[in-house]
């Protein structure tokens, strides 16, 4: 058997280490937790960095295919169609409005929803610069097409799935003239828009460009019906 | 007495964050280690109750359990058998009988 002494600092020597093992144990614990998020994070990093990659190889190919196909009318066309269905960025004379919230202090017991830009306030900015001809419009470089949403998500506003903030930047290409008169009708979106403080900047412009539609579209329910079969649309 | 070991622990633990963290791949051998310490520290105790204790008996039982069972995991990873579940198990229901028959010496005194 040990001696006194000896067997205390034995011991003592002991807990030491018994401490050291259960802390130890414990911030491996917590790093391993930590870890498992972050190695889930980048991860998917990773995969996004890859499908984008491999996006871009795939537009690369169907650029060279087009190209390869020769027929100058079917290229023509093909330009033409794509243009149309907004797969194209298109420049041109128009307009440029930048939206933000309102800077005006508001009183207090009074909404403060109503001093903030709300997706039916671009909408309905979007559909007065629709009806005043734009021919392609985009908001925050996102093109808007037949398919685009703009809806509310919590703070932000939703079109095309992306998610944005204040200020908006509109662009819309078409007759400068008629689209800067259709926003500042009398009672019109801008007025209205004006009463609560919020900031609505118009700018007229030779050259602006519309960034093309980013997004996919498939068809999954709808079909091309191919022969128009009469008495069914009554 | 008992206020020594205390400090030990406390400074142990204090130590313990200087330590550069584990690998993940060995900190299975690691708490299979702790676990057996810590049989080891409650069977100590409950040596001293029992009137049996035997310093160096602990004190070897301490350093030769926890590598053992550390060693013993090892093997298992290596080949493919979960013994780290076994370890904990056994450990774990061992520390829960010592605690109790600590509680009941206690008790009887």
């Amino acid at each position: 058997m040990l001696q006194g002494k000896q067997a205390k600092v034995l011991l003592f020597i002991v807990c030491v280490i018994l401490g050291t093992m259960l802390s130890t144990q414990f911030r491996s614990a917590e790093q391993a937790r930590n870890t498992i998020a972050q190695e889930r994070a980048e991860n998917l990093v990773e995969k996004l960095k890859a499908a984008e990659k491999e996006n871009r190889i795939m537009e690369e190919k169907v650029k060279k295919l087009e190209d390869k196909s020769g027929n100058e009318t079917l290229a023509k066309e093909i330009q033409n169609l794509k243009s149309k269905a907004g797969e194209l960025p298109m420049e041109g004379p128009g307009i440029k409005v930048t939206v933000d919230d309102s800077k005006v202090v508001h009183k207090p017991g009074e909404n403060p929803n109503l001093y903030i830009i709300h997706d039916d306030d671009l909408l309905r900015l979007i559909n007065e610069l629709r009806a005043a001809g734009a021919e392609a419009i985009c908001i925050n470089k996102e093109r808007l097409l037949d398919v685009s949403e703009i809806r509310c998500a919590g703070p932000t506003v939703s079109v095309n799935n992306n998610r944005f903030s204040p200020p908006y930047v509109i662009v819309a290409i078409g007759k400068p003239e008629t689209l800067e008169s259709a926003l500042k009708l009398r009672g019109g979106v801008i007025e209205t828009l004006k009463f609560w403080g919020i900031s609505v900047e118009v700018e007229k412009s030779d050259k602006l460009t519309v960034p093309a539609f980013k997004g996919t579209r498939h068809y999954e329910f709808a079909k091309p019906q191919i022969k128009a079969e009469e008495g069914e649309t009554k | 007495m008992i206020i020594i070991l205390i400090i030990g622990v406390v400074l142990g633990i204090v130590l313990g964050l200087y330590v550069p963290i584990i690998p993940q791949a060995y900190v299975k051998l690691l708490s299979v280690a702790l676990m057996a310490s810590l049989d080891t520290v409650f069977g100590g105790i409950r040596a001293v109750k029992e009137g049996c204790y035997d310093s160096q008996v602990f004190i070897s039982g301490f350093f030769v359990n926890g590598i053992f069972a550390a060693f013993l995991c090892y093997c298992g990873i290596r080949l493919g058998i979960d013994l780290y579940y076994v370890a904990v198990l056994a450990f774990g229901l061992r520390i829960f009988d010592n605690i109790a028959i600590i509680r009941r010496l206690y008790l009887k005194k």
